[in-house]
């Protein structure tokens, strides 16, 4: 079906400063298909959509959507001509009800002054019936929704707007596997209505899932279009990194025989039952599983965040009664947080702080704050981990994601614990620091290092890991080594 | 030194770099202000007169910003200095206990007060606006009842001239000296200790300081029996300079407080703050008054004028705090 694009962006660049944000570059995309944009943190991607939104203008180029000139000076211009972004941050009222944030606005259904909701409620089932094929209750209060009902209750609204454009930009983030399945369904439907969507995400396995092409951006320049029958993970992160990543390195045969943490039939009601393993020294333990299968918890657990409420856990032989993070600090165990933004960095501190806070007792000598051995310790970790920062005083948020994560394990490595438990170590990084905090982890290990790593990333766990222990319903369901573990097999224990 | 090559920079860039020196700026223009506006503003007279006057309100406030900074803040100061007040002088006065002893159980009744204060967040989690709110009217209930809602009035002693009274080198009243020694008291134990990281950490992102090994909960309770301990002192203060205790004193104080903290460059949000802006906070606060006051402008105006300058502190620390972003 060859015919004039729907949207076309032709040679449009925009500078900041004298950074070029984006150069010459330009895109084609045809209705009712699924146009992935790829490419890391800085490589322009929001830029671009924020071009095609309206919030920034753009310095040259032109933009023309459904065969008019597109140069909408606010969002609102750019929703009205069809063209609506849905972001990573879903902007909700949780305390009003699915239907009531479906209608919200100038729009909505009245009956004299006051809201109709009879009518609203009922177009509401009508909506979701026609748009998604789902049936809900419209009632139901945004609050006591999941992640990923929020997003549909989003999507409803914006199509309901006649939105003929729907820019995804990193939809899958908060999801967990099955809800990312349904949200593909929907989209594919919502498709074959003739929506077109523009699709961001970091996770290629995803884009190359849904996507009918794939435009990659780097350093603000178009470097490459793949075609369904060229999708290809080794191609498309090489397009986006520039370089082509290294594969998975040969595992050294067996460490040091040293058992360094053990775990006896863990338990924590209504999360997992019955774990138990054990680690060596200098090896890295995976944890692989559904969202909500126990992995994660498991992890907490180590770090007593929540405790577990049953079993033992054994530091060097030593019985250790984790009841709370303090604890698991004292017994030489780092935990490093899923969501680095809400549950690792300070936001108002600076690099320094952020990265000797959990051992400031021990920075500061009769609990003054010595800031030269703050800053050297500083220096030391940013040298050995080549973190990138301008300096130890500078405030964390002028540090790339990557880079924050670098704080974030130096913030333990700098207490020299041994064992670091991880949750989604390489979770809202770039392609590239992504292998790079890989390459760091195994390096560490092989220093000595213990490492408990629990991801959605089956990739990155079998690439990693020594041993992967996958949960299945708070249970464990199988244990392979990481040098036999296939993906197959990874996602055949934790489903079935 | 060492391998941080840390961009050199000048003392002026580095003095204009300091959240505080937009607070200090504003407070040598509102001086500059007053001081053409009425001669006798810049006064040496004058200017310790206010900052005697403001001695009780400045050592609340800078308890009170290391409260704000981890996240929690305090309305029943007031009531507390209330009762610290009217426990010594009951003590005194009925029992014929020596002021130093009854001021001390003042101060212990109001530590144990922001101990409750601690303990009531730590075990409920009910959010500390409402807390604080409760406990303020029973705490000013407490003054009330034990007082039987009268004045007790005191005789002078050198435990007043110490707290009060005295002037040092004949010229300094003793109040601003007090207020100077906690001020640098708080500095440290805020700005230079490992408890102060803590209480920033705790106020800036709770869960990761959680997860950071810090014994949050403990950083807040330690911040309420600060703000309780400065109020006992503020009422030792007030006891010894006017010699009387009554049970209303200091109503209004928390706000007043608040308002200082916030004027000097606190975050309500937590994890912002610095007790030199909360000094100059206060001092901004004392100057406007005051300044009114010499100006012969009608007292009912002078809360609004208060209330317009912390609208525009705020408004200017918005600004500014984004921009740097």
């Amino acid at each position: 079906m060859e015919q004039t694009p729907f949207l076309v962006v032709d040679g449009i660049s925009k500078s900041f400063g004298s950074t070029r944000a984006l150069d010459s570059v330009s895109i084609a995309v045809h209705q009712g298909t699924v146009f992935g944009l790829a490419g890391e943190n800085g490589a322009g991607k929001s830029t671009l959509i924020k071009l095609l939104c309206g919030v920034y203008q753009p310095d040259q180029g032109r933009i023309t959507f459904a065969g008019r000139p597109h140069h909408p000076r606010d969002p609102e211009e750019a929703e009205r001509a069809g063209i609506s972004v849905f972001h990573q941050e879903i902007p909700v009222c949780p305390n009003l009800s699915i239907a009531a944030n479906v209608f919200l606005g100038p729009s909505m259904p009245k009956r004299g002054l006051a809201p109709d909701w009879r009518t609203m409620n009922r177009q509401c089932v009508q909506l979701y019936g026609n748009l998604l094929g789902e049936d809900i209750d419209p009632k139901r209060l945004i609050r006591d929704c999941t992640a990923a009902e929020k997003q549909l209750a989003l999507l409803v609204r914006v199509l309901s707007r006649e939105a003929r454009l729907v820019i995804l930009d990193e939809p899958t983030t908060a999801l967990t596997p099955p809800e990312v399945a349904r949200l593909f369904g929907i989209i594919r439907r919502l498709q074959a209505q003739g929506i077109t969507f523009i699709f961001i995400s970091h996770m290629l396995e995803e884009l190359m899932e849904l996507s009918d092409t794939i435009t990659v951006l780097r350093d603000g320049r178009n470097e490459g279009i793949l075609g369904k029958a060229e999708f290809d993970g080794r191609t498309l992160s090489a397009l986006i990194v520039g370089r082509t990543l290294a594969g998975r390195p040969d595992k050294q045969a067996l460490k040091s025989s040293a058992e360094h943490l053990v775990v006896r039939s863990l338990g924590l009601p209504g999360e997992f039952q019955d774990v138990s393993f054990s680690v060596r020294k200098g090896e890295i333990f995976g944890l692989a599983g559904l969202a909500g299968s126990g992995r994660s918890a498991v992890a907490r657990a180590l770090f007593g965040a929540p405790p577990a409420q049953s079993g033992e856990i054994l530091v060097d032989g030593v019985r250790r009664h984790i009841d709370r993070p303090r604890a698991a600090v004292e017994a030489g165990i780092g935990y490093i947080p899923e969501d680095r933004k809400a549950l690792g960095i300070f936001n108002d501190l600076d690099v320094k702080l952020n990265l000797c806070m959990a051992g400031i007792d021990r920075f500061s000598p009769r609990g003054v704050l010595d800031k030269r051995k703050l800053r050297r310790v500083t220096a030391q970790m940013r040298d050995g981990m080549s973190i990138k920062m301008q300096s130890a005083d500078a405030s964390i948020r002028s540090l790339s994601g990557g880079n924050q994560q670098k704080v974030m394990i130096s913030r333990w490595l700098a207490l020299k614990p041994v064992i670091l438990v991880m949750n989604e170590p390489t979770r809202g990084v770039d392609v590239g620091a992504k292998q790079e905090i890989s390459e760091l982890i195994l390096k560490l290990a092989s220093e000595g290092y213990t490492f408990v790593i629990s991801s959605s990333e089956l990739e990155e766990l079998i690439h990693l890991s020594d041993w992967i222990m996958v949960f299945n319903r708070g249970r464990v369901a199988r244990l392979l080594p990481g040098s036999e573990a296939t993906k197959e097999q990874l996602i055949l224990a934790a489903t079935t | 030194m060492d391998a941080m090559s840390q961009p050199r920079r000048t003392a002026l860039q580095r003095i204009l770099g300091l959240r505080d020196f937009g607070v200090l700026v504003a407070a040598l223009l509102i001086a500059a202000f007053f001081s053409i506006a009425t001669p006798v503003f810049l006064t040496s007279y004058n200017l310790f007169n206010l900052l005697r006057q403001t001695s009780q309100l400045g050592i609340i406030s800078m308890a009170m910003t290391l409260l704000i900074v981890s996240g929690e803040f305090d309305l029943s100061v007031g009531a507390i200095y209330a009762v610290t007040g009217v426990v010594t002088g009951i003590l005194v006065n009925k029992l014929g206990m020596s002021i130093w002893v009854s001021a001390s159980a003042g101060m212990v009744a109001g530590l144990a007060l922001g101990y409750l204060n601690g303990l009531l967040i730590a075990t409920t989690r009910i959010n500390s606006f409402i807390a604080t709110l409760s406990t303020m009217m029973v705490f000013r209930g407490l003054a009330l009842v034990l007082s039987q809602a009268q004045p007790i009035s005191l005789q002078l002693s050198f435990f007043m001239d110490l707290f009060g009274r005295a002037e040092l080198f004949g010229v300094v009243p003793v109040p601003i000296v007090w207020m100077l020694g906690w001020g640098v008291a708080m500095y440290l134990l805020l700005h230079r200790t490992a408890f102060g990281v803590k209480v920033f950490a705790t106020g800036d992102n709770r869960e990761a300081a959680d997860l950071a090994g810090i014994k949050t909960m403990r950083v807040k309770r330690v911040g309420f029996l600060i703000t309780a301990l400065a109020a006992g002192i503020s009422a030792v203060i007030s006891l010894s300079f006017l010699k009387t205790v009554t049970p209303t004193q200091g109503t209004g104080l928390e706000l007043e407080a608040i308002a200082a903290s916030v004027i000097g460059g606190t975050a309500m949000s937590g994890g912002v703050g610095s007790i030199l802006g909360t000094f100059l906070g206060t001092f901004i606060m004392a100057e406007v008054r005051t300044g009114l006051v010499l100006l012969g402008t009608d007292a009912y105006i002078q809360d609004a004028f208060v209330g317009l300058v912390i609208a525009l502190a705020v408004i200017i620390n918005v600004r500014l705090s984004s921009r740097r972003k």
